[in-house]
């Protein structure tokens, strides 16, 4: 039996270009997330670090996305921390990327990291430096943060 | 072609150097930033709610990618607030394609002007991507990811706008005010240092190379859509193909400019004269410091 929305349907529609894989003249539902590769060395999520350096990912690890109720970490935004005794005293030096160039919270995420590494008990001073390469994508989301996010209602 | 030497940390180039850098950084940077501001003149008026957000969210986009430029010019001192708001406008670098005014409610403009600025965007980033200078490649990668739905939302718009009489006919009037305008792209900024950045590896392809690619791929797809380039008809046995397009009188790269981005410039830095600032500053004070 045909339905009213037949009518409107074209009868030939290209179908290239479209990520859609139903059939033309079908509605695009929905944007499937699996763009993006899986790198070797990042992110990093401070796995078996130690003293200090411990205690600035347990505060990494503290810090959320704006949006999202989900760590930086988790989210896959860290790609190093190292803790060095220098002449300046004991400085935390984390490498952080965002998902996005025109992120509007970019200073406000970055005060934020800064001050809380800094008030770390060991911590003197935090240089945080925004890398963009490799790209953040998807596949640097953790286990942990793909559970946050599915629970936070986000299809990933 | 002899390889090419990776450059040096910012604090470590030659005088020489550092002026390659900039000039291929101001390109891309005030490009950026001036073609967003224009595109934001559209928020809340473009033709239907979806083309509103998409153009919206390609100024942001641009915005982005100004920031992570003019980031990498910061590395010589200078503050964001200097190389925004207090640059004087006549040393703005700039293609003069970004900073046309666009007529009312004509949507035919920014559509054409974003296929062919994101088609240029496009070459121009690619021929980064080997830069000899690594805080530039770096950051090549991110950008094109968030560059590609641009031309997608820029040429499908096209079609559409091409399907009927009318509506072609703004977009043939709108690409024979643009199209001297979209050559700029690829003017130089001054002939010695744009040569230096070629032989210094900081891009890939020289500019020429890339207006020739450029134009294999616009001129073809705009005549497909049954717009025409008068100007690039030019008799196949010469082989000098598109040298003889014309340039307008101000290519901004060389920092001379239209009118309209003097008025430009005093719009979105009124608020910042008006209020006296000497430098980016809070409006709130940060609650930790209370």
């Amino acid at each position: 039996m045909s339905n009213a929305y037949d009518t409107d349907i074209p009868d030939s529609v290209d179908p290239v270009d479209d990520d859609c894989v139903e059939p033309a003249g079908e509605a695009c539902a929905y944007t499937e997330y699996v763009e993006g590769e899986a790198y070797d060395d990042v992110p990093a999520t401070g796995e078996g670090a130690e003293g200090v350096e411990r205690d600035v990912w347990d505060t990494l690890y503290e810090i959320e996305d704006p949006e999202m109720p989900i760590s930086i970490v988790d989210l896959g935004l860290i790609y190093g921390v190292s803790v060095d005794d220098t002449d300046d005293g004991t400085v935390a030096t984390i490498d952080m990327t965002l998902t996005y160039s025109g992120c509007p919270a970019r200073d406000m995420l970055q005060d934020q990291t800064q001050e809380a590494v800094e008030d770390v008990d060991g911590v003197d001073r935090a240089d945080l430096r925004l890398v963009w390469s490799p790209e953040w994508n998807l596949e640097l989301v953790t286990e942990q943060g793909e559970q946050d996010l599915r629970d936070f209602g986000l299809s990933i | 072609m002899a390889a090419v030497e990776e450059l040096s940390e910012p604090d470590d180039l030659t005088a020489d150097e550092r002026e390659a850098v900039q000039h291929q950084l101001f390109r891309l940077a005030d490009d950026e930033f001036v073609v967003a501001e224009r595109y934001t003149e559209w928020q809340v008026k473009a033709p239907t709610l979806e083309s509103d957000l998409a153009f919206s969210n390609i100024a942001q986009d641009e915005l982005g990618h100004a920031r992570l430029w003019y980031d990498l010019l910061q590395d010589w001192g200078a503050e964001e607030s200097e190389l925004i708001w207090e640059r004087d406008p006549s040393e703005w670098r700039h293609s003069t394609l970004a900073e046309l005014p666009f007529d009312e409610g004509d949507w035919a403009d920014p559509v054409l002007r974003s296929y062919l600025y994101d088609v240029a965007e496009d070459i121009q980033l690619r021929a980064l991507q080997d830069s000899s200078y690594p805080r530039i490649r770096d950051r090549v990668g991110k950008i094109l990811g968030e560059e590609d739905y641009h031309r997608e939302h820029a040429a499908n718009w096209l079609e559409r706008l091409c399907e009927e009489e009318e509506s072609r006919a703004r977009v043939q009037d709108a690409l024979d005010r643009l199209f001297p305008h979209a050559l700029t792209l690829f003017a130089p900024t001054d002939e010695a240092v744009e040569e230096r950045i070629d032989e210094l590896g900081i891009r890939s392809e020289p500019l020429v190379t890339m207006r020739e690619e450029w134009l294999d791929e616009v001129i073809p797809f705009l005549e497909s859509l049954g717009l025409s380039v008068d100007d690039a008809e030019l008799p196949e046995q010469y082989d000098v193909h598109h040298s003889q397009l014309e340039l307008p009188e101000h290519t901004g790269r060389d920092q001379s400019h239209t009118d309209a981005w003097f008025d430009l410039h005093d719009d979105f830095t009124h608020t910042y004269q008006e209020l006296g600032r000497t430098s980016a500053e809070r409006i709130m004070k940060d609650p930790d410091d209370e």
